[in-house]
């Protein structure tokens, strides 16, 4: 029951139309007629060519010419016309006629702006921590346990706000532990030194005496930080745009790492500088220690490299803890020995000279570690 | 017997794509048990949750491979301890071929296949294979690929970001790998998978193939790796280049492994067919649609408004409603009486609306509002109406409403609405896209697309013969319910299930006694020693390890295959 004007199978009778249908045109007809042979030159797929240019230009194969002719609605049918047996050859003939457009290079993607917010937010925990300190240092007694506390509390969640946006952001896999340990290594430079000397004295009775200086120019240090990180992200970014291969990136980013750690080591110091002028107090090798320390286990977390952070976090903070243990267990009778080479090194160099060699050595050991890892192309791929 | 259902973004969520036709395939087939092994989309997607499913689906797996690296692996701690010497130098191995492979230009035998399976065993026996694509060894494995004698030329431009790039690509097209459903709680206890499309979701398939030998049934609809073309359109020259031949190679190996590949069209079959897929294997079956709701207009003796033509689809550019409105124009011209009637689902997304309205636009500029006489209010031949308006409360009804429906379609796919109206009992103007042709198969006309001019000839032709119309009606009907329907679809796959099941049966040795026995999963021609069939050519590729008897090409095998292939046959036309 087929009908046989319907038969669509004859490819080569479409322009054979119906004359009847359209029995009282016959001038459009004519348009029609006439306009047939402006269509058909000698070489059909010249022009075919030409309204897909960009198309065939950037096609990396046959197929991807097809896929895109297929969805620019030519069909088997179509490509007969050009005297292909299927849109398969057709595209081979495309892909074999229009030069590929290699030369160009691949467009640099554009870099969404981030928002810049973050910039300025990142004084927010020095200004935080420099009121909770005019705040102790206003009260006294019960109250100034109170504004300590609140202080305190304030910071850490300034702290957080901060970091969670812009450059130094946590990483896929970083962990509570290493905050754990950050905690407690900031909590010691802020009052383990006092502790100790008080402990090696004999002490503490009552209280022992903070230090407000590392506090506040850790807290402003956050700034230097965070545009220090991202001076780093950005330039090796544009390094991993403009390299040819995987060495001449990873011989390129080192010098880079080594010259941002530089770099925040001048604002740290600046921090730490001012303010120690503005509270006036010394042990600013262990605070200088141990913010590159802090810095590099973030940057390293911040790149996903959160596992080795961790553990050199870990271990700087344990082996303070260790030291304050020793000297306190050194008290108990028949452990005096535990106790004497913390002793030893704190009468010789003083409290202070613990944490720089602790945090110090650390912070190298987070340096080599970064110096190996961040200089892969690997670790800046995923921004 | 049980079904290993492969899906990617598709049944079980309410969202996904062809979950209609898996929804009636797992309830039509209710004879067997399904397990589902579903990769999802999107978040949004899994947060619409999944369909209601009968209860012989015994199982749903699903996975996220779109997630964040961390959340998607079974074997975390595995990965962030990392691979020991051993492993690391195996990896670099089968990485170091698969790279070659898809970096090369030339067809260079089994690498891709050797590298993808013993990734495959490495994530099977170590877990963590993501963390190990994601490191800079796989990078320099890829550089180094990229640069090796051979390479393709636009692989060899490939610089730093390029290498990342595809990195990651290739670390989220490899997810299947990480899975845990190659064990014999999953994908190791089913008779059969069956991928529901190509390319990611097939991947679980070709695993479960090698590691448990399950045999793998494809079933594509639409094209899996033409779509991967058109989507990485937004990639550079070199991360496209990588991106292709690993879709291509992957596709070629899907193909070579499936013991049976069901394209549902024509236009799926030649794209198949020029990946390599082997013509043996091929088997086209159509999609099923629903026929009952357009039962009483295609049986009904209305045979629509006499002047009426009837679009019915979706607004966009695609279907090029403009060469319909200027055909139109042509028509009115031979035809004064002719009305059009444009029906269409509600405009959704700015594009559409912003078309819908251009059309409008000039429906308006070319058609006048016209009146009765001079006392009545006129109205315009070209009328927008939406399904479940007052005009049109339901699909058939819009369908009903006009004497020939016609299609103007610049690109198709599968033209459903065509379908619908083949249903109806109704003639049909068609453009020549998509599977058009395949699906009209002369019960309809058929015209080139972006000619207004043909398309208005056929359509004064049809107008003009009532007689010719029911005719090429009735004819498509009676088409459209013999090739169309869910029950050929239904009966196709019931047949095709176990025709691989008595082919292909699995083989499990540490099946215990205590599990009561599956029916077919041992089939009494499995305990014939040698084969016993004739080796059909979709079983002679399978590396399968026992050697054909001396018989193999004796007269009973030569019978044997000959009705195989008339069968073949049979379900191909």
């Amino acid at each position: 029951m087929t009908d046989i004007p319907s038969a669509p199978a004859a490819g080569a009778a479409w322009g054979a139309r119906p004359k009847d249908a359209l029995a009282p045109t016959p001038d459009r007809s004519g348009t029609g007629r006439a306009a047939t042979p402006r269509r058909g030159p000698a070489d059909p797929v010249r022009a075919l060519m030409h309204r897909h240019r960009a198309l065939c230009e950037r096609a990396v194969d046959p197929l991807e010419i097809a896929a895109g002719l297929e969805a620019h609605g030519v069909t088997d049918r179509t490509a007969a016309r050009f005297r292909h047996r299927d849109v398969f050859s057709l595209a081979e003939e495309l892909y074999a006629r229009v030069p590929r457009d290699t030369e160009t290079p691949s467009a640099t993607r554009e870099l969404a702006p981030e928002p810049a917010g973050w910039a300025l937010w990142a004084l927010l925990p020095g200004v935080v921590c420099a009121l909770a300190v005019e705040g102790v240092q206003l009260t006294a007694g019960g109250v100034r346990l109170v504004a300590g506390a609140v202080g305190a509390a304030a910071f850490v969640v300034a702290l957080t706000l901060t970091l969670r946006r812009g450059p130094l952001r946590a990483g896929p896999r970083a962990r509570p532990a290493a905050r754990l340990c950050a905690a407690w290594l900031m909590a010691y430079a802020i009052g383990g030194d006092g502790l100790l000397a008080e402990a090696v004295r004999g002490g503490p009775d009552g209280g022992w005496p903070l230090d407000p200086a590392a506090a506040t120019g850790l807290a402003f240090a956050v700034a230097p930080a965070m545009w220090c990180a991202h001076l780093f992200s950005v330039q090796a970014r544009r390094k991993l745009e403009s390299s040819r291969g995987l060495a001449e990136f990873a011989g390129r980013s080192r010098p880079l790492l080594l010259a941002t750690v530089a770099l925040f080591l001048v604002g740290l110091t600046a921090c730490l500088a001012i303010a120690q002028l503005a509270y006036g107090a010394d042990a600013f090798a262990a605070a200088a220690a141990l913010g590159v320390l802090l810095w590099l286990a973030r940057l390293l977390a911040a790149h996903g490299f959160a596992g080795a952070a961790t553990k050199v976090l870990a271990a700087a903070a344990s082996a303070e803890l260790l030291a304050l243990a020793f000297v306190f267990a050194g008290r108990l009778p028949g452990c005096a020995a535990l106790g004497r080479p913390v002793e030893a090194v704190v009468r010789t160099w003083g409290a202070g000279a613990l944490p720089a060699a602790v945090c110090g050595a650390a912070a190298l050991a987070l340096l080599a570690r970064a110096a190996a890892v961040l200089a892969r192309a690997s670790a800046h791929c995923d921004q | 017997m049980r079904i290993g259902l492969l899906t990617d973004g598709g049944y079980p969520y309410t969202t996904g794509e062809s979950r209609l036709w898996c929804d009636r395939l797992v309830r039509g087939l209710a004879r067997h048990e399904f397990d589902i092994f579903a990769l999802s989309r999107s978040a949004e997607q899994e947060q619409q949750g999944l369909l209601a499913l009968p209860p012989h689906v015994r199982q749903v797996r699903t996975a996220s491979p779109w997630a964040a690296p961390e959340t998607c692996h079974a074997g975390r701690r595995r990965a962030e301890r990392g691979y020991g010497r051993r492993e690391r130098r195996e990896f670099a191995g089968h990485f170091g071929r698969l790279a070659g492979s898809i970096c090369t230009e030339r067809a260079d035998g089994d690498a891709f296949s050797d590298g993808l399976y013993g990734l495959a065993s490495l994530a099977r026996e170590h877990g963590g294979l993501g963390g190990e694509l994601r490191s800079e060894t796989a990078v320099r494995i890829l550089e180094a690929a990229c640069r090796a004698p051979g390479a393709n030329r636009a692989v060899q431009a490939a610089r730093v970001p390029d290498h990342l790039a595809f990195a990651t690509l290739l670390e989220r097209a490899l997810r299947p790998l990480s899975l845990d459903w190659y064990g014999d709680d999953a994908l190791g206890a089913v008779d059969l998978c069956h991928a529901t499309s190509g390319g990611r979701a097939a991947l679980p398939g070709l695993l479960a193939k090698r590691f448990c030998g399950v045999p793998l049934l494809v079933t594509e609809y639409g094209v899996q790796l033409r779509a991967q073309y058109l989507a990485n359109a937004q990639l550079s020259v070199p991360v496209r280049a990588l991106q292709a031949a690993f879709q291509r190679r992957l596709a070629a190996e899907v193909y070579a492994r499936a013991e049976l590949i069901t394209p549902g069209n024509t236009h799926t079959r030649r794209w198949q067919e020029r990946c390599g897929a082997d013509r043996a294997k091929l088997r086209t079956v159509y999609p099923g649609m629903s026929a009952d709701r357009f039962h009483a207009v295609g049986e009904g003796a209305y045979e629509g408004e006499p002047n009426t033509l009837v679009w019915v689809g979706r607004i966009e550019p695609a279907k090029d409603l403009i060469a319909l409105l200027h055909a139109f124009a042509e028509v009115r011209k031979a035809e004064p009486e002719a009305r059009l009637r444009l029906i269409a689902a509600p405009a959704e997304g700015a594009e559409a609306v912003t078309y819908l309205a251009h059309c409008r636009a000039l429906a308006a500029q070319l058609f006048p509002d016209e009146a009765a006489d001079a006392h009545a209010v006129g109205d315009n031949p070209v009328s927008f109406e939406e399904i479940g308006g007052p005009e049109a409360p339901e699909l058939a009804d819009a369908y009903a409403a006009g004497s020939v429906v016609v299609l103007s379609s610049v690109v198709e796919g599968f033209p459903i609405s065509l379908v619908e109206a083949m249903f109806c009992g109704r003639a049909t103007v068609s453009t020549d896209t998509g599977a058009v042709v395949e699906v009209i198969g002369g019960t309809g006309l058929v015209v080139p697309p972006r000619n207004p001019r043909a398309l208005a000839d056929a359509c004064v032709a049809l107008l003009r013969d009532p007689e010719r119309r029911s005719r090429l009606g009735a004819a498509a009907r009676a088409r459209a319910l013999e090739l169309f329907t869910v029950e050929q679809n239904l009966a196709a796959f019931r047949g095709i299930y176990l025709e691989l099941m008595s082919h292909n049966p699995v083989h499990r040795e540490n099946a215990d006694d205590s599990v009561a026995p599956q029916p077919f999963a041992h089939p009494a021609e499995a305990h014939v020693p040698g084969r016993w069939a004739a080796p059909t050519a979709a079983r002679v590729r399978s590396n399968s390890p026992s050697n054909g008897p001396s018989w193999a090409g004796g007269p009973i095998a030569i019978l044997l295959q000959q009705r195989l292939d008339a069968a073949a046959e049979g379900a191909d036309a």
